[in-house]
């Protein structure tokens, strides 16, 4: 094989490999749009005082995190269809579904991000805010916030980093996102490669969320 | 005219011996008054009621006349309504402990906050208030700084222009000094001292004895819960009449070395 002839086959290959990149980051931001706000409300009623509230709450973020990711993915595709009565059944579109699961299971892990931080902030913080009249929703939205966010970057980080590796778990939708691209690439060619360079696909868009976390963390040490 | 007056004010908690046990006084526009007693007296958690951040048991508390909190023959607890609640709320100004800034704003945004997001005072306006007050506790310099940037001395001194800038009727100060390095109490007191001298109306909870006597016009002595002696300072400090303030005065004299 000669070198152009190399050159134009992984060019071939890179570009392949991109278009179940863009799905993947496609399931990728639509999880975060999701789930971010969604950990918030699951946090604050999983803190909730209300048994009815927080009780069936801590159920689900038990059974969120309690379960692989790729049953539940399997589990909101097929249930659907095989749990409920007939004239009942429907099947979400395959996507759907795939952001559906990712969704409410991030959701489930960010809601105990957000908790350890909230519970993080001193009482001080809300006795001060109390005394200065502000109302409930002001302290929590002005004081405590704000604070929670720099102290949970870290972690939500993490999840962040693992959320990137984890949409590779569609493939058991038959979603043609980037590991499907280049595991059907790799049985074609007969070859890893289309694998090895999917590797550096997910460690690209890493390094990236990396960087942006760092400027985030940056940007919040005005302040201790 | 009084300020504030406490009619036969019950509280306790589960598992703490920090309660007060029918405490009544009153405070008139103006005067300065020093809470003083051991630890576990009921102090800090009279102050946390008078300030609405613990519920009472019982008993009755006024601030300029309106009711905060009333109890009726039976026992019912009354709190004012909601709305009612605010405006005394904004009456009352408390300086705490351990400071309580908060970290993630400026020492201006710290002063401005309230009275733009609860007082609605215009920003500028909020900011030419916040700037007088710092000219008043020496820190205009550290107009943008953050708090950690602060010495525990400078961070009360901004903890009470942030409860100056709702202007208060009543300020309340809980141990104002006592998580301050000794060296950095002096520019706190002087801080308060000032403010005694414009007459503002101050209840302050201090182990500070040669403070009380010099800025209190009167001195409420607390223990187990109940005001035991309450007077002059050159009364309480000079010629205590209870067997109890003496034995604390005295002991308070030998810990201290004052």
């Amino acid at each position: 094989m000669s070198v152009l002839e190399f050159g134009t086959q992984l060019l071939k290959q890179v570009s392949l490999l991109g278009t179940g990149a863009l799905t993947t980051l496609r399931i990728f931001f639509l999880t975060l749009l999701f789930s971010l706000p969604l950990g918030l409300l699951i946090a604050l009623a999983r803190m909730a005082p209300q048994k009815w509230l927080n009780t069936p709450v801590k159920l689900f973020i038990l059974i969120m995190r309690g379960t692989p990711l790729i049953l539940q993915l399997i589990f909101f595709y097929f249930a659907p269809f095989y749990m409920l009565p007939e004239g009942l059944r429907f099947t979400l579109p395959r996507f759907t579904a795939a952001v559906l699961a990712f969704s409410l299971n991030y959701a489930a892990y960010f809601a105990e991000i957000y908790r350890g931080g909230i519970e993080s902030i001193p009482q001080g913080q809300y006795e001060a805010a109390a005394v200065l009249g502000f109302t409930k929703s002001q302290t929590f939205f002005r004081i405590i916030l704000p604070q929670v966010i720099k102290r949970i970057l870290p972690p939500v980080s993490n999840e962040v980093i693992t959320l990137v590796k984890d949409t590779a778990l569609i493939t058991v939708l038959g979603i043609s996102e980037l590991f499907r691209v280049a595991r059907n690439e790799a049985n074609r060619l007969f070859s890893t490669s289309p694998l090895f360079i999917a590797g550096l696909f997910y460690l690209f868009m890493n390094w990236i969320v990396t960087k942006v976390f760092d400027a985030a963390e940056k940007k919040l040490s005005y302040y201790r | 005219m009084e300020i504030l007056k406490v009619e036969n004010l019950y509280k306790s908690f589960v598992g703490t011996e920090d309660v007060v046990t029918g405490v009544s006084f009153q405070i008139s526009e103006g005067e300065v008054v020093a809470l003083i007693g051991p630890s576990g007296s009921g102090k800090s958690t009279l102050l946390r009621c008078l300030t609405l951040l613990e519920k009472i048991d019982s008993g009755a508390i006024y601030v300029a006349g309106e009711p905060m909190v009333t109890t009726s023959p039976a026992g019912q607890v009354t709190y004012a309504p909601e709305a009612a609640l605010r405006k005394i709320r904004l009456r009352l100004g408390m300086v705490f402990q351990n400071f309580n800034l908060f970290p993630h704003f400026s020492v201006l945004r710290n002063i401005t906050e309230a009275p733009i997001h609860v007082a609605g005072m215009a920003p500028a306006e909020a900011e030419a208030l916040a700037y007088q007050l710092l000219a008043k506790i020496g820190l205009t310099d550290k107009a943008d700084a953050y708090p950690y940037q602060l010495s525990g001395g400078q961070c009360q001194r901004v903890a009470i222009a942030r409860a100056l800038a709702m202007k208060p009727d009543i300020l309340f100060f809980d141990e104002p000094t006592s998580a301050l390095d000794p060296e950095l109490t002096g520019e706190v007191l002087k801080v308060i001292r000032n403010l005694a001298a414009e007459r503002m109306t101050m209840m302050v909870v201090t182990h500070e004895m040669a403070f009380a006597r010099e800025v209190a016009d009167r001195v409420i002595f607390m223990d187990k819960g109940k005001i035991v002696e309450e007077g002059s300072p050159e009364t309480l400090f000079g010629a205590p009449t209870n067997a109890r303030t003496r034995t604390f005065l005295r002991n308070y004299n030998l810990n201290s070395g004052s």
